[in-house]
C-alpha cells in the first residue's frame, strides 16, 4: 500500500461491529468490515494482542455528498489473547466484507476425558 | 448585580392561538420526523450515502455479510427501493457467545429520486460488502457545453 504509517496513524478509525464465539475448542471473530477489499486487511499477532485493521479506499471526490450517513474511517480493533489460544494457528478470511478470524484453543487446555478403569 | 421582579406578560389569546396552530401544523407534517427514511423503513433500514455527479447520482450503502441474491433492488415511480435479508451466519446452539453486536434479519430503504433521473439508466453492484447503485441523469438534463460562434 501506497500509505505510510504515519498516514495510517493520523487517520480516523472506527471500531467493527463484531460477533465473538466460542465452540468445540475454537474462538470465531466475525468483523464487519464493509469497503475494505482482502489486500486491505492487516490482522497480526504482537505478543498478547491481536491486532486487526481494514483500510478503506478514500471515498471520490468527483461529485456532491446529497445524503451522508454512512460513518466514514478505517477499521480498527485489538483484542488480548490470553494464555489457552494457540498463536500458530490463526485462521482468517474474508467474505462479503466481514472478515473472520478463527483462533484454537491450545490442545493441552482442552477439556479431557479420562477413563475410569475398575478392576 | 440588581435583581429585578421577571414579570409574567399574562396569557395573550392571540398568541396562544398562533401556537396552537403551528402545533396541529406539525402534527401533519412528516418532514419532522428523519427525512431520509420512508414510513415503512425505520430501525432496519441500512445507512447509505448518495452522491451527486454530473451524469447520475451514485447511491452506496453498506450490506456486510449479505450475499448478491440476498439483495434486491428496485425503482418503480421514481422510487428508488433496496431490500434484502442478512442470514444469520451459521451457529450450532453450542455456541458461547461473548459479543454479539451483529444484526440479522431483512432490510428495507427506500428512496425519492429527482426527476432527473432516467429509470433505464440503473446499475447495481456489490463488492466487498458495499452496494453501489448507480443511476443515470437523463440526456436533456446533462450538462451541456454549448459554443458560441462570433461571426
Amino acid at each position: 500500500m501506497a500509505t505510510t504509517t504515519k498516514e495510517l496513524e493520523t487517520r480516523r478509525t472506527i471500531r467493527p461491529v463484531c460477533n465473538i464465539w466460542e465452540e468445540s475448542g475454537t474462538v470465531t471473530l466475525r468483523l464487519e468490515m464493509p469497503g475494505v477489499p482482502k489486500e486491505n486487511i492487516d490482522l497480526r499477532v504482537e505478543s498478547d494482542h491481536l491486532i486487526v485493521r481494514g483500510n478503506r479506499p478514500q471515498p471520490e471526490e468527483n461529485g456532491n455528498y446529497v445524503v451522508r450517513e454512512r460513518q466514514w474511517g478505517d477499521f480498527a480493533q485489538s483484542y488480548t489473547l490470553d494464555e489457552t489460544i494457540d498463536r500458530e494457528r490463526i485462521e482468517a478470511k474474508m467474505e462479503h466484507g466481514v472478515l473472520t478470524v478463527t483462533l484454537h484453543v491450545k490442545e493441552a487446555v482442552k477439556p479431557r476425558k479420562i477413563e475410569v478403569r475398575a478392576r | 448585580m440588581n435583581l429585578i421582579r421577571w414579570r409574567t406578560q399574562g396569557i395573550d389569546p392571540a398568541r396562544e392561538m398562533e401556537r396552537l396552530q403551528s402545533e396541529i401544523n406539525r402534527l401533519f407534517d412528516l418532514d419532522y420526523t428523519d427525512r431520509s427514511t420512508g414510513i415503512f423503513d425505520r430501525a432496519s433500514s441500512p445507512a447509505i450515502d448518495v452522491i451527486e455527479e454530473s451524469d447520475g447520482f451514485s447511491v452506496l450503502c453498506d450490506l456486510p455479510g449479505v450475499e448478491q441474491k440476498d439483495v434486491d433492488v428496485s425503482i418503480g415511480n421514481n422510487v428508488l427501493t433496496i431490500k434484502g435479508e442478512k442470514k444469520m451466519s451459521t451457529n450450532s446452539e453450542k455456541a458461547k457467545y461473548f459479543r454479539k453486536d451483529e444484526w440479522f434479519g431483512s432490510f428495507q430503504r427506500t428512496l425519492a429520486l429527482p426527476t432527473t433521473v432516467d429509470p433505464e439508466k440503473i446499475s447495481a453492484d456489490l463488492n466487498d460488502g458495499v452496494l453501489r447503485v448507480h443511476l443515470g441523469k437523463r440526456d436533456e438534463v446533462k450538462p451541456r457545453q454549448i459554443t458560441v460562434s462570433v461571426s
